[in-house]
């Protein structure tokens, strides 16, 4: 009893002496303020960005002639007044420029590269392209070439004034044909060539190939000017009194008398007409016109073999198409 | 419903693709600091090769020991961005003066009137005031940059052990 007793009193003599012990150190360590304390400083961060380029390579195929220098201008946003940036530099075979990122549209093809050739034979040319936020844009190839040369105009018959559907234009440098097209259903007609046969020496209009008179021919210079308006009349002119004949082959003498061994006046060409006003059993007697120039006729009297001609109908003028038939 | 849920993950792939624009990189110091963006655990930091779409969003970067840190960036649409944060430590700091009827006042807001107690402190300057029946009597700053113990004595600049 006694020994429970003085067990007891230990025990609590120990849980008072721990208390002591705990309350000592709290006494020593000191009470915690129950809140951290903030002095609310600015916290230290630090925010890189990192910004891509948008590298553009545009190549450029020259068409004929190369120009010295090239002025690149690069529009952005749908703004066709300010580049964002403008470079002169020799005609390269790929127009390469870098462009901060966020510059351009990524939404529509409302970006622009302006191609200006430093040199007035070339024709301004506009890349639109889609932008993107960084990164490459490998746009197709763009083709520079020289202003093209056109001519426009009608082609008429001489006879009458009327014009006339489905004749044949072309260009020609010495007896290349480097353009052909046929004239519309009102007779007109337009032509375009590459510029790089501005300066060519040889170059003419050729009209009527497919009709059965001598074809138009003129010379064509474009050293002024890019665009020419050349109306043509075909065939014999008003002035030519019926009945009319056209020369059916190449180099019919024209001659000064019926009589053999005449004087040969001209040589005519295939579908050159002649108005006749006599006529004997082998030849016909008449006049041809000949071209002074500056639209400038005269009549010349002559004699032509019968054969060599044959009766104009102003309703059938145009030859016979060759078909690809053939017979046995 | 399996073709459903295909087709949803399609779209939020999809729309991840377009406004996930760009890649975020979170350093911090000290490391392994957890990083949450917009309330979302990203992990712990470092954290590389993260994406992040342009506009608002809001850093919250937590660790024990350290003052937690808010951060609201506007993100530009760049090609990368880069985050380093520092964080600021907390010290232990016993205070202790043998002055009587004292009452201490830190950053207008914490206040004790015990001439011995243990503070829990943000590294960096705290404001303290002094005041005696109700009174201001005396104001000083003091500065925290590692784990010591103030001891104040009236009107003097106050001094470390």
């Amino acid at each position: 009893m006694l020994k429970r007793s003085f067990n007891r009193l230990f025990l609590v003599g120990e849980i008072l002496a721990l208390l002591g012990i705990m309350t000592g150190c709290t006494m020593i360590k000191g009470p915690l303020y129950p809140d951290t304390i903030y002095n609310n400083r600015q916290p230290l961060i630090s925010v890189t960005y990192e910004y891509g380029e948008i590298e553009v390579r545009l190549p450029l195929n020259y068409i004929g002639a190369i120009p010295d220098n090239i002025m690149f201008e690069v529009y952005a946003q749908g703004d066709t007044i300010n580049p964002i940036i403008s470079i002169l530099q020799e005609a390269p075979r790929v127009f390469l420029v870098y462009l901060p990122q966020g510059v351009l549209d990524i939404h529509e093809k409302a970006n622009l590269i302006r191609i200006i050739p430093q040199d007035s034979n070339f024709q301004p040319v506009d890349v639109r392209f889609q932008g993107i936020r960084f990164g490459q844009i490998q746009l197709p190839p763009k083709s520079i070439g020289m202003k093209q040369l056109i001519v426009s105009g009608k082609v008429f018959l001489n006879k009458n004034g009327n014009t006339l559907a489905g004749v044949d234009v072309s260009f020609q440098n010495f007896d290349n044909v480097i353009k052909e097209i046929r004239t519309n259903e009102s007779g007109n007609f337009q032509l375009a060539i590459p510029g790089e046969y501005r300066y060519a020496k040889h170059l003419r209009l050729v009209s009527g190939n497919n009709l059965i008179f001598k074809s138009f021919k003129k010379m064509m210079d474009f050293s002024e000017s890019f665009r020419q308006i050349v109306n043509i009349g075909v065939g014999p002119s008003s002035t030519m009194e019926e009945p009319l004949y056209v020369t059916n082959r190449d180099n019919v003498h024209f001659r000064k008398h019926p009589d053999i061994g005449s004087e040969t006046l001209f040589l005519l060409e295939r579908g050159e007409a002649i108005s006749v006003k006599r006529v004997t059993p082998g030849e016909y007697q008449g006049s041809i016109e000949v071209s002074l120039g500056h639209d400038k006729n005269v009549n010349l009297d002559g004699w032509i073999y019968r054969s060599d001609v044959i009766l104009l109908d102003v309703n059938n003028i145009f030859k016979n198409e060759p078909t690809n038939d053939s017979t046995l | 419903m399996i073709r459903h849920y295909k087709k949803f993950l399609a779209i939020m792939f999809f729309s991840l693709g377009l406004n996930a624009q760009v890649k975020l990189t979170v350093n911090t110091i000290p490391k392994k600091v957890n990083v949450k963006l917009d309330g979302v655990i990203l992990g712990e930091s470092p954290i590389i090769n993260e994406r992040i779409s342009p506009g608002i969003h809001k850093f919250e970067i937590i660790k024990k020991g350290f003052a937690p840190l808010n951060y609201e960036l506007v993100v530009n649409p760049a090609q990368a961005v880069h985050l380093d944060f520092f964080m600021n430590p907390i010290y232990s700091v016993k205070f202790k003066t043998e002055e009587t009827g004292l009452v201490f006042e830190i950053n207008d807001e914490h206040q004790w009137s015990e001439d011995f107690i243990r503070l829990n402190l943000e590294a960096g300057d705290h404001s303290l005031r002094v005041f005696k029946l109700g009174e201001i009597i005396d104001e000083q700053i003091i500065h925290v940059d590692e784990p010591k113990k103030f001891i104040y004595y009236l009107k003097k600049p106050i001094s470390e052990e």
